[in-house]
């Protein structure tokens, strides 16, 4: 009997254990706590007189994997600026959307989110429960460097403002001028061939092919190993393309979609247009010539970077190749800007908008100094702020030469197999992580290396006026987008992979266009779209 | 002893007394199923309420409980989705090909039992395992390596044949083969394991018998080896069934392109790509019980045809 | 004793082919891994190295192993392996035996209590919740004792007892006056070595190949196992490459992880396999035949 007992108590151990795993859901919501707190100085720094705790959740990119934020040259730096101090909870991004789900669950929120891929879905979500706090009237109030940013480009405000008419997270960005970040992966070709071949660099699609062809044909790599052209995806010259057939005139960041050139009030559909039909032909007929790595569709970075350090390519879509490659290859290649295509169409639209993503830093109802949050965030949308989340400190990380900032020798050239990016690290948290703003002036990557900004001049006067941002959505309008809108896109990207291979023969076109119709691509998903830029409009 | 006495006064007792005799008797088997029961309420029954979200819309924030109610909205969602049937049916046609190697493992137990032991037994059994451990990031980066329409292996030797190269990576026709070929190789050694300890299990009076009968080696394996593991290997695929609407679908992932996608796009990857990139939880539940409603009706039939055809089942 | 009629002679040599050539083809791609291993990654990439190690170098190992972290890794996956391993066995093989036996009351309500953890589970989350309710996050349990059993090994365990512990021998036992638990040890475990052996073997592997639960519920890293530490060495996740690509300024660093990959994933392959390859053949005296026949005529 008493093993029965026992096992009873066993039992109602358990039972309890289970009530309180359901309870898991049951969060504080705290009651509006804003307001409260220490006194915020609305100028200058410190932020706050006395120091106060702020517990931020954030992704730790691969690239910071070994070095810990809470100990770090930034971050010591600008606790004793603000005399906040941030305490990082930082997670793994493998195990991230657990962890941001826990922490949204558990009762203990952190004060706030930073860079914690939160969708715009998620931010509508939790925003619209409390969870997130509307910063509208902090960022009016605590957030002058942004306000001013979204003053000069209006676009910025229109793009984290959901439809119910409330901002919930802070972006980041990528100044407008800064081109050469915006555009990322970009044309290049080898100009030694073309000297060989007597040829200049391309200005329409059709010397473009002639090129290809041509330097296919005089295979300067040898062995008939020369690659006309390649890249590691085949969307980035799809994108560089749809500049020469007149379709994405608004830019990639909502997928297929564009503003219709017959009607300036209404969104269009344009994987179902005749001209990115053309799109599709030419890029076709590369393809089956052989102008295009024929692996293009499986290739992996590795096998790619490989091929390039051998000096295979004849043209491609990609980041600096001095950086990358090497001086030797590297400097062979010169960019390329616009083509024009059959109808005369010039322009370049593959570039991201200036809003790198929306959900940079978000502050949660647990917060209680707001206002010191957006504060802290809102610094790094400043000159100084750019210049010390992404140089650092001087005579620390960087140093003024030439009136210039580099980084300083330790970083640039660092002892033993360290790379540039480890060492960077060990001092500095962007690698990964773009936040605030980023300034040509105060970045250095890739992109504002002397070949890549040079290409970037050259491609400036091909960019549409306006790029757009990523939309926002009503909550029903997501629903739409997950489920048609997903299938849609996902029909759209296949077949355009066939029609290019050759997997399926254009003349199926007619069929693509009315499975298209039959999923509500053009009904249904552009009515989406339609709202969605009508109150973009408006904002 | 007082066990004997029991048993004599048995059948004269009622049937209630009889199990409560039972249990008495028997105590000690129900201490030996303890601990794993204990866990298993502990790390899976107590968590299990977690299954309803595949009927809520996930508010993490109001944790699983408090989220709203949405009845099928996700299962709806999936079943209509334009992709559903070929999701379903490559799901089904890649589980089904993978279960028609189902025997290679046995052939090759039953083979490597048949060695004599030695060094080349012991090799052979242990470079057969090796490639488990081998992570399919490596598996596929192989099979890139190897398969490449350019570079690859195996497409030098067919243009050496005078034949044109096969891109077998981007082929819808080639992926079931590419994908369930490859895994037979990493597996084939580790699942062999679990049969050999089967065949150390087997009577060797029984093959002194037949030896005595004239019965060769080849008949012996077959009549002998063959049935005594029979039990280990009909409960090994009525297992099977429990899991087959699971697939490994990193290494698929990994696989698949725009291209070859007409056959590699499959359940978990279609949940993987539009539920957890887009922290859709409640859909990838949703799905989630969806499969494991088809295992258990698979898991259930097999299981009462195995009782059937064979005194084997699980239950 | 063994009958050298010729078709049984036949039998062994064909018999000796058909493994020998499916050792052989299984073997290319391990060569291959240890050739990438000490390889140029730009040989490998290109698809120059194919068999034999072409400009050998050691790199990548030396910087698997001057990550420090890594013998802190070896050591805890090690202990987490062993103790792990102990535990499982001690809770799966008395409840397997103890499904296969007759005398169970209930038995079916048993079988579907545990075949049903196979079939649904509550996600990650709950789980979660109740390992932490337990106060097993960032502890060496929080590692070990989630997942300590499952259905699969459970009633494979069971299946093998049904087998190989004939009735006979238990009611002959009983009304010798054997209790269960004497039973149990004295007698079904020496005659169960073979599945013992392997189920241990399937949980240790499974262990340490393991890494998403540490990931889940480690955050000091002293307590890291190997494979969370050569995930970290790794560094580029494969699986999200294109959107890595995508961050800005980071194309550079993004290329820098590809070529480290390439370096060290092979590497790493050998440096996490290894213990396990040399544990085997040791394990592979337990499955030898006759263990059964002995003990029951006894």
């Amino acid at each position: 009997m008493k093993r029965r007992k026992s096992l009873l108590l066993l039992m109602v151990v358990f039972l309890i254990l289970a009530a309180c795993g359901g309870n898991e859901g049951a969060s504080k919501d705290k009651s509006e706590s804003e307001s409260t707190g220490v006194n915020v100085n609305t100028t200058g720094m410190p932020i706050v007189d006395e120091q106060i705790d702020m517990t931020i959740f954030a992704n730790k990119p691969a690239q910071n994997e070994d070095n810990d934020w809470n100990d770090i040259l930034i971050w010591n730096h600008y606790r004793d600026l603000t005399n906040i101090n941030a305490d990082w909870n930082l997670h793994h991004p493998d195990a991230l959307e657990e962890k941001r789900n826990l922490a949204l669950g558990s009762g203990e929120l952190p004060d706030a989110f930073y860079l914690s891929q939160l969708t715009n879905a998620d931010l509508l979500k939790y925003g619209g429960q409390g969870t997130f706090l509307p910063l509208n009237d902090l960022i009016d109030e605590y957030a002058p460097n942004l306000t001013e940013l979204m003053e000069n480009d209006p676009s910025i405000r229109k793009a984290i403002t959901f439809p119910d008419g409330n901002i919930y997270s802070m972006p980041s960005l990528i100044e407008e001028d800064f081109l050469s970040l915006r555009l990322s992966a970009r044309p290049w070709i080898n100009e030694d061939w073309l000297e060989e071949l007597d040829m200049d660099i391309p200005e329409t699609t059709g010397e473009f092919y002639e090129y290809l062809k041509a330097v296919k044909e005089l295979d300067p790599a040898g062995d008939g190993k020369t690659i006309p052209y390649g890249g590691t995806d085949i969307i980035e010259l799809v994108q560089w393309l749809s500049g020469s057939f007149g379709v994405m005139n608004h830019g990639p960041s909502n997928t297929n979609i564009d503003l219709d050139p017959a009607d300036p009030s209404k969104v269009r559909f344009y994987a179902t247009t005749d001209e990115y039909k053309q799109l599709l032909e030419f890029i076709h007929m590369l393809y089956d010539e052989s102008l295009i790595e024929q692996n293009i569709f499986s290739i992996e970075w590795g096998q790619f970077l490989a091929n390039a350090a051998d000096n295979l390519y004849a043209s491609m879509i990609f980041y600096d190749p001095i950086e990358l490659f090497g001086e030797e290859v590297g400097s062979q290649y010169n960019s390329v800007a616009a083509l024009e295509g059959p109808e005369g169409f010039k322009d370049y639209n593959k570039l991201s908008s200036s809003i790198w993503e929306t959900s940079s830093f978000v502050i949660t109802s647990e917060n209680e100094n707001p206002e010191a949050a957006v504060r802290w965030m809102d610094y790094f949308y400043s000159d100084e702020g750019a210049k010390l989340y992404y140089m650092g400190v001087e005579g620390e990380s960087y140093e003024e030469k030439d009136g210039e900032s580099v980084y300083m020798d330790h970083i640039l050239n660092p002892e033993g197999d360290m790379t540039f990016e480890q060492a960077l690290a060990k001092q500095l948290t962007w690698l990964g992580s773009i936040s605030g703003i980023i300034k040509a002036d105060f970045f250095q990557g890739g992109e504002t290396a002397p070949q890549s900004m040079e290409a970037a001049e050259k491609i400036e006067a091909f960019v549409p006026e306006e790029i757009w941002p990523r939309f926002t959505f009503t909550e029903d309008e997501n629903k739409v987008l997950e489920s048609t809108g997903a299938d849609v896109d996902k029909y759209v990207e296949e077949m355009r992979d066939k029609f290019i291979s050759g997997d399926v023969d254009l003349s199926e076109w007619d069929n693509y266009v009315e499975t298209i119709e039959q999923m509500g691509g053009l009904d249904e998903l552009l009515g989406v779209y339609q709202g969605a830029f009508e109150r973009y409009q408006e904002n | 002893m007082e066990l004997q006495q029991e048993k004599k006064s048995l059948n004269k007792k009622s049937r209630t007394y009889a199990i409560k005799k039972s249990l008495l008797r028997n105590w000690q088997l129900y201490v030996f199923l303890l601990p794993a029961l204990t866990y298993f309420f502990i790390f899976h029954y107590i968590p299990m309420y977690g299954v309803q979200i595949a009927f809520k819309d996930y508010f993490a924030n109001l944790g699983i409980s408090g989220s709203p109610w949405v009845g099928f909205e996700h299962f709806d969602r999936f079943f209509n989705s334009y992709y559903f049937w070929r999701l379903l049916k490559n799901t089904i046609i890649l589980n089904a090909y993978g279960l028609l190697l189902f025997p290679l493992p046995i052939i090759f137990a039953l083979s490597l039992n048949e060695l004599r032991a030695g060094a080349f037994k012991k090799w052979s059994q242990t470079l057969t395992y090796a490639p488990h451990f081998i992570s399919v990031v490596v598996v596929v980066g192989m099979l890139v390596a190897f398969l490449d329409p350019v570079t690859g292996l195996v497409n030098h030797a067919i243009r050496g044949l005078g034949f044109e190269s096969i891109s077998f990576l981007t082929s819808p026709d080639w992926f079931r083969h590419i994908y369930v070929w490859s895994g037979q190789w990493q597996t084939l050694g580790w699942s062999t394991i679990i049969y050999l300890a089967a065949l150390a299990g087997v009577n060797p009076e029984l093959h002194e018998a037949a030896k005595v009968d004239g019965a060769t080696r080849l008949q012996r394996v077959l009549r002998i080896n063959l049935p005594s593991i029979m039990p280990t290997i009909i409960i090994l695929f009525i297992l099977n069934m429990g899991n087959f609407m699971q697939i490994g679908f990193e290494k698929v992932l990994l696989m698949q392109n725009t291209l070859n996608s007409e056959t590699s796009d499959i359940i978990q990857t279609f949940v993987y790509e539009t539920g957890l990139l887009e922290g859709r939880y409640s859909f990838a539940a949703a799905i989630g019980l969806f499969e494991s409603a088809i295992n258990i009706v698979l898991l259930i039939t097999v299981n009462q045809i195995a009782r059937k055809v064979s005194e084997n089942s699980l239950w | 004793m063994r009958n050298f009629s010729l078709s049984d002679q036949a039998f062994e040599r064909i018999n000796f082919i058909f493994v020998l050539m499916i050792t052989l083809i299984i073997i290319y791609p391990l060569i291959f891994v240890i050739s990438a291993s000490i390889s140029d990654p730009h040989a490998v990439n290109t698809g120059k190295m194919w068999l034999w190690p072409v400009d050998i170098t050691f790199d990548g190992f030396i910087r698997v192993f001057k990550n420090k972290a890594i013998w802190v890794g070896y050591r805890n996956t090690i202990v987490y392996t062993l103790i792990g391993t102990c535990i499982h066995l001690f809770i799966l093989l008395p409840c397997a035996y103890a499904l296969s036996r007759k005398e169970l009351i209930a038995k079916q309500f048993f079988l579907w209590f545990v075949l049903f953890t196979m079939l649904f589970n509550g996600g990650l989350i709950p789980t979660y919740l109740v390992v932490k309710g337990l106060g097993m996050v960032n502890t060496m349990w929080a590692i070990v004792i989630p997942g300590v059993i499952g259905a699969w090994s459970i009633l494979v365990a069971r299946s093998f007892f049904q087998q190989t512990i004939p009735d006979q021998l238990v009611e002959a036992s009983k009304i010798d006056g054997a209790s269960d638990f004497y039973l149990f040890i004295k007698i079904v475990l020496p005659l169960s070595l073979p599945i013992i052996a392997v189920m241990a073997l399937f949980h240790a592997v499974a262990l340490w190949n393991q890494y998403f639960n540490a990931l889940i519920y480690l955050s000091d890293e002293k307590l890291f196992p190997l494979q969370l530490i050569l995930r970290q060495i790794l560094i580029v996740n494969e699986v999200s490459a294109d959107s890595a690509a995508s961050a800005a300024g980071s194309a550079q660093s993004f290329a820098d992880q590809v070529k480290t990959a390439s370096l060290v994933k092979y590497a790493v392959i050998i440096v996490s396999a290894l213990p396990l390859l040399i544990v085997y053949p040791f394990l592979q005296r337990f499955f030898v035949k006759g263990v059964l026949i002995g003990s029951v005529k006894e």
